[in-house]
């Protein structure tokens, strides 16, 4: 009898109960696909077809491991919605994005990206004044422009991505083909991948540091529309017309993010050290996660990043084989993309096999994000290549 | 491997007190210490690579560094790091070093892999990384089948230990496949190494060494190329490019290899039907394509397909891919004015682009060598331009590029617009010149006339090559006045004769430099003034007759319109630049006709798979590594001695110890492992109390 209880008792945990809300997403998610499918089916092609079944399904678990997916999801969709629900009614124009009171000041992809901007800037200063006050409302105000400011950006890339078909069906594409375009994506997708770490592991404290690489992109976006006009949508080149692309650039992206969130934590693990060692009741210290938290956090970023730029490297190999005919070519871009991937690799051996732990690899993981932003953006101002897009 | 027992695997023992493994050389080749410097040491050079231009040309190389740091960058290999022979040395270490860390380690986690440790002593336990000891309250066995349940619950496999003393170990293994993990990523790179390895020239290297084998570095016919420069079908692998005109058709293909290339012969025949170009609004290109016909002596039919960017044509294990374009001979009508010539009588001549023609001409022989046609040349729009038209971009429409070479083997490389294009609101046919590929064009403006030709311009330029002509329109414009003697008279056209000589040949400098080396320095200012007046008088006489031969005017004292001014002006200019045009000749596009290439890569890498299948290994096994955490725990219960001995079995007392081990040691491993024992110790107090 004994025995059955407890027997009973395991049956029954550990098994994530399925909810209402998880049939909810389930149909909307797959709901969702279904109809950019009606809607935009005849311009895929079979492995576009693919890649909208993948992100359908891989959203669907996204969203059941981490339910705050769910809800941007459905802010996202809505506000998408909406916009595209105002130029249809606008006549399809562009222009409607100077008329139209939604378009003008919040949905067109221009005003979300800049909402976008604003807010990461000033989640940035308000994560600071939450480790400096140690309010707790401050920390959710904070968090809060967080989650808004990656809608936003969310927003703006598939508005953008509507918009380049009603300027020119010709030039229609998915918004991560330019160097414009890819800083979006590399800021929403580092804040999503920190927010996750921030409610998985309780490290807001972070939150400012994290956010300053983000603002430092955002800074480099604004200079890059206002000094340079970026963000006037062009076509592709050929080269770039590829349903590579989209799984390309965003396993690119998820490494790169990662790798910034990993030095900035790294950054903070020097701080709190140093803070330490002048102080052992350091007050900052206190306010901080503990080195041992973070030197962890580091290492699962940087494992996480690994894991995608390995992705990403390999797809671009097969992208480059089916374009240029050669999988390698030692063109800069790949051959940084090397470089990027041999430290981190070197990195983990350092971790894992040699157990080195602290402020040694909290450097290193510093020093890794100057050789990433060289691979991302040093390498486009820099070195001539194949991978000419987003000259500056 | 006598000494495969060697507890490198037995997770009990500590680090320290393994036994030294007595070879020292394999030991150093597989330290993790030679694998990092030789990851670092790669990427290094893989910096060099890229900051340094690879494969250009040793000239380039001498003028951006200067003789001396040429020469020794190039003795390193800088200049071609990727097949330096250090670059490859480094990744044969880095082989060796991954095999050998693969071989050490193979024994030990496979039986890591499959072994629950589940004999370890209870000292052995509490020396884990996590471990707990307390007092048990429930009988032997319902504590080992909870123990066991449990465990599986947890997702554990178990295995039960009973020893002699009584005393029971039920040991829990998960994420075995971390191991997995390992073997994974470090074979696939060995893999992916030998996918490279089939790829590479690394047998033509071998040939060359052997003597069999050299680069052709001439740009000669099919039919001349060195004998010792072609590769048959017994190349294992190739990536080289070719071009074929519309309507042409290839079975031979072009490596680079080293300063030259190296020809293959194709086991099939490509013909290029058409190549296409499409444009956006904006004169981006939009698409090149390419309609191919593939025949090969084992094809029944001929394969028909059109490839694209990113679209390339399979067949067997070869590839073709539509890489570039190039001019595929277009034919061109040419006529060509020799500026000299005190007459029009410009050379008819029918040739086409990659033809040479030779040109017999008063000043010399000269041989012309069409190289290129483009039929657009996109540019950035002006800022005006942009407002007016809404484009960004510019097409000055189509060009010819050439070089003429004289008989000493001088050669001036020439671009030449062939419509006019708007500079400053004014029409002109531009053509540029250099005498090395390392200057930029220096360009001549050739103002365009009313009928937007070159016409005007070239009769005027007769007319001031031919001094009798012009002499006599002069005297008879301006016949001798009275009040002139005839002598004046004669000094002051023969002034005029020279003045217009020295314009012709130099320009208004020309005139300008004569003053200054002739003329006493005090009347430097008048004379320069008096020989301007006399020259610009000049030019205008002979402007004005070749308007009223073309009709514009009628006589020499009518009005002339902005236009003809403006265009005069121009025309000065050009005439003044002429002598800095290399030989005298001006090459005018009466005609074409475009004739394109399409550039074909084709490959046959039979190493590609090899190197994807590696890929996808490394892939998998990352996220093994990472996200496959292999954990251990023990369960040790010993049964207390004088509990024994009591009656009620079902609340004996014994003494349990709890461990675990994490290969890698995480916050949540200890997280996990208090859950554990908590889970135990509460089936324990439950069941004290029932
Ligand atoms: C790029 C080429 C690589 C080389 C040359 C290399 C080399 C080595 C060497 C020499 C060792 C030491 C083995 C020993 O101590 O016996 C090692 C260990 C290890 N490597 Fe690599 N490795 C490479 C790639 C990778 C990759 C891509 C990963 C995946 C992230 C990886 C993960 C590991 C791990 C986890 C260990 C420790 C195994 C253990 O002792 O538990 N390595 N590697």
């Amino acid at each position: 009898m004994q025995t059955e209880t407890y027997l009973e008792e395991f049956k029954n945990e550990g098994k994530k109960p399925f909810t209402l809300r998880d049939v909810a997403w389930i149909a909307f998610v797959i709901l969702g696909s279904f109809y950019a499918w009606t809607q935009y089916g005849g311009l895929m092609d079979q492995y576009e077809i693919g890649i909208l079944g993948g992100t359908t399904v891989g959203l669907i678990l996204l969203g059941r491991l981490w339910p705050s997916l769910q809800t941007l999801t459905v802010s996202v969709s809505l506000m998408v919605m909406l916009a595209l629900w105002t130029y249809n009614s606008h006549g399809n124009v562009i222009t409607a994005n100077e008329e139209a009171f939604f378009l003008k000041f919040l949905l067109s992809s221009q005003s979300a990206i800049m909402w976008m901007s604003a807010l990461f800037v000033m989640a940035t200063a308000t994560y600071f004044l939450a480790l400096y006050n140690k309010s707790d409302f401050t920390y959710k105000t904070a968090n809060f422009m967080v989650w808004a400011a990656a809608t936003f950006g969310l927003v703006g890339m598939m508005v953008r991505w509507r918009e380049s078909y009603i300027i020119n069906f010709n030039y229609g594409h998915i918004p991560v083909s330019s160097l414009y375009e890819v800083f979006i994506l590399f800021v929403v997708l580092t804040s999503l991948m920190y927010l996750f770490y921030e409610q998985r592991y309780k490290t807001r404290a972070l939150g400012g540091f994290v956010m300053l690489v983000i603002s430092a992109a955002v800074g480099f976006l604004l200079w890059y529309t206002f000094g340079k006009d970026a963000h006037v949508i062009q076509p592709l080149v050929p080269a770039l017309k590829s349903y590579w692309m989209k799984i390309h650039v965003p396993a690119n992206f998820v490494g790169y993010g990662s790798f910034s969130i990993a030095a900035m934590v790294g950054v903070a693990y020097l701080l709190t050290e140093r803070a330490l060692k002048k102080n052992p009741e350091s007050s900052f210290a206190s306010r901080m996660p503990a080195l041992e938290a973070m030197d962890d956090l580091m290492y699962k970023v940087i494992s996480l990043g690994f894991a995608f730029f390995t992705i990403a490297t390999v797809l671009g190999a097969a992208w480059a084989a089916e374009a240029w005919g050669g999988y390698w070519s030692w063109d800069p871009k790949e051959t940084w993309a090397l470089i990027v991937w041999l430290n981190y690799a070197a990195w983990l051996h350092m971790r894992m096999s040699k157990g080195w732990r602290g402020a040694p690899m909290a450097w290193w993981a510093f020093i890794g994000l100057l050789i990433t932003t060289f691979a991302f953006l040093g390498v486009n101002m820099f070195l001539s290549g194949l991978h000419s897009y987003g000259e500056l | 491997m006598t000494e495969s027992k060697t507890p490198t695997s037995a997770n009990a023992v500590p680090k320290s007190m393994k036994k030294k493994q007595p070879n020292q050389i394999l030991n150093f080749f597989g330290s993790m210490n030679l694998a990092v410097t030789l990851l670092m040491m790669l990427s290094i050079a893989s910096v060099i690579g890229t900051v340094l231009k690879q494969d250009e040309s040793t000239q380039n190389y001498m003028i951006q560094f200067g003789p001396f740091w040429a020469e020794v960058f190039n003795s390193l290999g800088l200049f071609h790091v990727y097949g330096a022979a250090w670059f490859i040395l480094v990744l044969l270490f880095l082989l060796l070093s991954t095999s050998i860390c693969v071989t050490r380690n193979t024994p030990s986690f496979l039986k890591d892999m499959k072994q629950y440790s589940e004999k370890l002593s209870r000292a052995a336990l509490q020396h884990q990384p996590n471990n707990t000891t307390f007092e048990g309250t429930v009988s032997l066995e319902r504590q080992q089948e909870h123990a066991v349940a449990l465990l599986k619950h947890k997702g554990y496999k178990t295995k039960t230990h009973i020893r002699d003393d009584g005393s029971v170990t039920v040991a829990g293994l998960k994420g075995k496949w971390n191991r997995l993990g390992y073997f994974l990523t470090h074979i696939s790179i060995i893999v992916i190494c030998i996918g490279a390895l089939l790829d590479s020239n690394l047998l033509l290297k071998y040939r060359e060494l052997t003597g069999s084998l050299e680069a052709e570095t001439r740009t000669v016919g099919l039919d001349e190329i060195n004998k010792n420069s072609w590769l048959g079908p017994e190349n294992l692998s190739f990536r080289g490019s070719v071009n074929v005109a519309d309507g042409g058709k290839t079975d031979v293909l072009f490596l680079p290899y080293e300063d030259g290339y190296l020809a293959q012969k194709l086991p099939f025949t490509i013909v290029n039907k058409q190549f296409r170009i499409k444009y956006y609004d904006t004169g981006m290109p939009k698409s090149f394509e390419s309609d191919l016909i593939l025949t090969a002596p084992d094809l029944d039919e001929p394969i028909v397909a059109t490839i694209a960017v990113n679209h390339p044509l399979h067949y067997k294990n070869y590839a073709i891919f539509q890489s570039s374009f190039a001019d595929g001979g277009t034919t061109l009508k040419l006529k060509v004015h020799p500026l000299l010539s005190p007459i029009s009588n410009p050379l008819e001549l029918d040739s086409a682009i990659n033809k040479v023609e030779p040109l017999k001409t008063p000043m010399g022989k000269f041989k012309v060598e069409f190289n290129d046609f483009k039929m657009h040349n996109i540019i950035p729009a002006t800022d005006e331009e942009k407002a007016l038209t809404g484009h960004k971009m510019h097409n000055n429409g189509p060009t010819i590029i050439f070089k003429v070479r004289n008989d000493q083997g001088k050669a001036w490389e020439y671009e030449n617009y062939i419509m006019p294009s708007l500079q400053e609101d004014r029409l002109f046919f531009m053509t540029g010149v250099r005498e090395s590929q390392a200057e930029p064009f220096r360009y001549l403006f050739i103002p365009a006339d009313a009928n937007r030709k070159k016409d005007r311009f070239f009769k005027f330029l007769t007319l001031l090559n031919n001094p009798i002509k012009f002499m006599d329109l002069f005297t008879t414009q301006f016949p001798r006045t009275p009040d002139v003697s005839e002598k004046t008279y004669q000094l002051q056209t023969k002034l005029i004769q020279q003045l217009l000589a020295l314009f012709r040949s130099k320009g208004f400098n020309g005139i300008t430099e004569f003053v200054k080396s002739n003329v006493p320095e005090a009347d430097r200012k008048q004379v320069s003034d008096y020989y301007f007046g006399q020259t610009s008088f000049a030019l205008q006489t002979l402007y004005l007759e070749v308007l009223k031969e073309e009709g514009v005017i009628k006589t020499h004292s009518d009005e002339i319109s902005e236009f003809d001014k403006t265009w005069f002006e121009d025309a000065l200019n050009t005439v003044a630049g002429l002598s800095a045009y290399g030989p005298p000749m001006y090459f005018e596009v009466a005609s074409f006709k475009q004739i394109q290439a399409t550039g074909l890569q084709i490959t046959k890498s039979p190493g590609k798979n090899v190197v994807f299948f590696g890929s996808a290994m490394l892939i998998t096994g990352v996220f093994f590594l990472f996200y496959v955490r292999q954990r251990r725990v023990w369960i040790h219960i010993k049964p207390n001695a004088h509990t024994d001995l009591e009656s009620d079995s079902t609340t004996s007392s014994s003494e349990i110890t709890i461990a675990a081990k994490d290969n890698r040691d995480l916050p949540e491993t200890t997280t996990e492992f208090n859950g554990l024992v908590n889970r135990v110790k509460k089936f324990n107090n439950n069941n004290n109390h029932a």
